[in-house]
């Protein structure tokens, strides 16, 4: 659920926090530009019958960059789902040892993505794919997408030691 | 081991994780990869991931969501429930039960701007609930009111759930959304039939409202005016066939801001909050998507929802039952995890089984088994299970409209506001009949504005 009370950030976690927060509000004003120039592209249609050039492919390139910039931010506040209602009696100590293992499940994952999709990019550089009306080429779009997953890795770091740290009741 | 037994051992394995508070993205994403390491070895796994993550956010129809959420995200600070609210009451207000009624009405029309019924039940209840509870309503009613009348928001277009049933069973979104209208308008009357007779059986429940002036009336109802208008383009636009879907997301979001900002109550640190809100709503449910695609790459590489559908299919229960018990399965499933989940594990399975006992794709409606096409029965099954699923909302034990309501309403028990949900739940329960009886109720308007 959103907004566990996690309390204060300290030191290098606070640090941490900052930045993911500032990068996820970087990703919503990616997407804020996005609904300007589809309105802009939506005018310009029904007004002179000509779309923004591209617009089709640059929502695509700009959403899937804007939701891998809010993941850290997503991990970093809980907003992960998980269903409660079958450990709701558990000891303190047991729910902790779960947080620790779903942390350690984001922190591997993260490691995981950053590895693969940073190949993937070696790929897209290799074999120049490019959007098809604005020719931007994909790999662009795996540069910002990239530094969101080391992002991810560092929220994951912050998750993971604060599930540790966290002693039953506390 | 057989595709098959690892296939429903992975299923096992999804279940216990989702059990111990692993999160629902994460245990589809161990899962999924995991299992097609066991199936295929690791190559294939690590050579998707190069590109299966990019490949799946990058999806233009998707980017309805989160332009949805943020929209939902404005909407709940651009003080646009205020005005709903006193409009409803205008009208509503003076009859027994009426401030009810109102917000439900409220409710509605808040549901029509945004896709959460989360946001929906949050937003009215700060408007409607120190109301409510001025004149003397009962906390059970008040209570009960809100929460149920959130549910109104996912089931009333734009609906984030909707549009990921609309890619999973690659539905047409704009039907989808055609189909979701009358469904939903039967909830707000169910549901205003449903507070007419309790406060017939209680009848201090729900008091009169104070009666408005004339003035006032029309003061509150010009008020409300441009709400309609943001709906009316978005949706109507939609229907209508002047835009897509993302683009009319993009025009929404632009309204709403805009009216926020015209009206004082969005400033920069109201859209800096909005803008944290969506990017932790649309990373949950884009992490679920990336996780419930590996899954099924996985169920899919060991020959699950095949052997499911044939089974059932083999079985001799008529096709009607068949979509009983799965809308029961739904409906049960739906009161422990979230709907959004829910939808994305379940349908790949529940939808080759009814597509199995309609006669396969390219039935026609005379000789199907639920004697409709199958792409009418995409959008009435979609229908169904938006509804059962999101009835979870207002059930125990996680009943999250309830839980956040509580929040709100410290004063009232949460086992008050269970109770007074019941009515409601006996409404949608009602409403599944009708709608599952008359399957016109959802696929008329699609058929008309086709």
């Amino acid at each position: 659920m959103a907004g566990r009370g996690l309390g204060r950030r300290r030191g290098l976690a606070a640090l941490v926090e900052r930045v993911v927060t500032w990068w996820a509000l970087g990703g919503g004003l990616v997407l804020l530009a996005l609904v300007a120039m589809t309105v802009v592209s939506v005018l310009t249609n029904a007004l002179a019958g000509r779309p923004f050039p591209g617009d089709v492919e640059l929502t695509q390139m700009g959403v899937a960059v804007a939701v891998f910039a809010f993941l850290p931010y997503a991990q970093l506040k809980g907003a992960n789902v998980t269903a409660d209602i079958f450990t709701m009696r558990a000891p303190a100590g047991a729910i902790a040892i779960m947080r620790f293992v779903a942390a350690l499940a984001a922190l591997g994952f993260a490691l995981l993505l950053t590895w693969r999709m940073a190949l993937g990019m070696q790929g897209y550089r290799r074999y120049a794919e490019t959007t098809t009306i604005l020719e931007i080429p994909l790999w662009i779009a795996f540069v910002p997408i990239l530094a969101s997953l080391v992002l991810l890795m560092a929220a994951a770091l912050v998750t993971v030691l604060e599930s540790r740290r966290r002693t039953p009741g506390a | 081991m057989s595709p098959l037994v690892v296939g429903f051992g992975g299923l096992v394995v999804l279940a216990l994780l989702i059990m111990v508070r692993m999160p629902i993205a994460y245990a589809m994403i161990l899962t999924g990869a995991g299992g097609i390491v066991v199936l295929n070895g690791p190559t294939l796994v690590l050579r998707q991931l190069e590109t299966l993550a990019y490949g799946q956010f990058a999806v233009y129809d998707l980017a309805v969501v989160p332009l949805f959420v943020l929209m939902g995200c404005l909407a709940t600070r651009a003080g646009l429930s205020r005005d709903l609210f006193r409009a409803a009451n205008a009208w509503l207000g003076r009859m027994r039960g009426g401030v009810a009624m109102s917000t439900v009405a409220a409710c509605a029309g808040f549901g029509a701007v945004c896709g959460s019924s989360l946001a929906t039940a949050t937003t009215m209840g700060k408007v409607a609930l120190p109301e409510l509870d001025r004149l003397g309503y009962s906390g059970a009613l008040a209570t009960g009111t809100v929460a149920a009348g959130g549910v109104l928001g996912i089931l009333i277009p734009p609906s984030v759930v909707l549009v990921i049933y609309a890619i999973i069973v690659e539905a047409n979104i704009v039907t989808l959304f055609k189909a979701a209208l009358l469904p939903g308008l039967l909830a707000v009357v169910l549901f205003m039939v449903a507070i007419a007779v309790y406060v017939r059986l209680y009848p201090g429940a729900g008091p009169a409202g104070e009666p408005v002036s004339r003035a006032e009336l029309r003061r509150a109802s010009v008020r409300v005016l441009p709400v309609l208008a943001i709906f009316g383009l978005v949706i109507g636009g939609i229907y209508g066939g002047w835009f897509n879907p993302t683009p009319a997301a993009a025009i929404g979001v632009a309204l709403v801001l805009a009216y926020g900002a015209l009206k004082g109550d969005v400033r920069l640190a109201e859209t800096r909050d909005a803008l944290l809100q969506t990017a932790s709503t649309t990373g949950m449910i884009y992490l679920i998507l990336l996780g419930a695609e590996l899954f099924k790459i996985f169920m899919a590489r060991g020959g699950v929802p095949q052997a499911v559908a044939e089974w059932m299919a083999a079985s001799t229960l008529a096709p009607l039952t068949v979509l009983i018990l799965v809308l029961i399965v739904l409906l049960l499933l739906g009161c422990l995890m979230d709907s959004l989940s829910m939808i994305l594990l379940a349908v790949p399975f529940l939808w080759p089984i009814l597509v199995e006992l309609n006669g396969g794709e390219l039935v026609a409606a005379a000789d199907a088994g639920f004697a409709m096409s199958t792409d009418e029965l995409k959008i009435w099954f979609g229908i169904l299970a938006l509804v059962v699923v999101e009835l979870g909302l207002i059930t125990p034990p996680v009943g999250l409209n309830v839980i956040v309501i509580s929040a709100l309403a410290r004063k009232v028990p949460m086992i008050e506001t269970f109770k007074g949900t019941a009515p409601f739940f006996v409404a949608e329960l009602l409403r599944v009949a009708i709608l599952v009886a008359f399957p016109g109720v959802t696929l008329w308007l699609t058929r008309v504005l086709a």
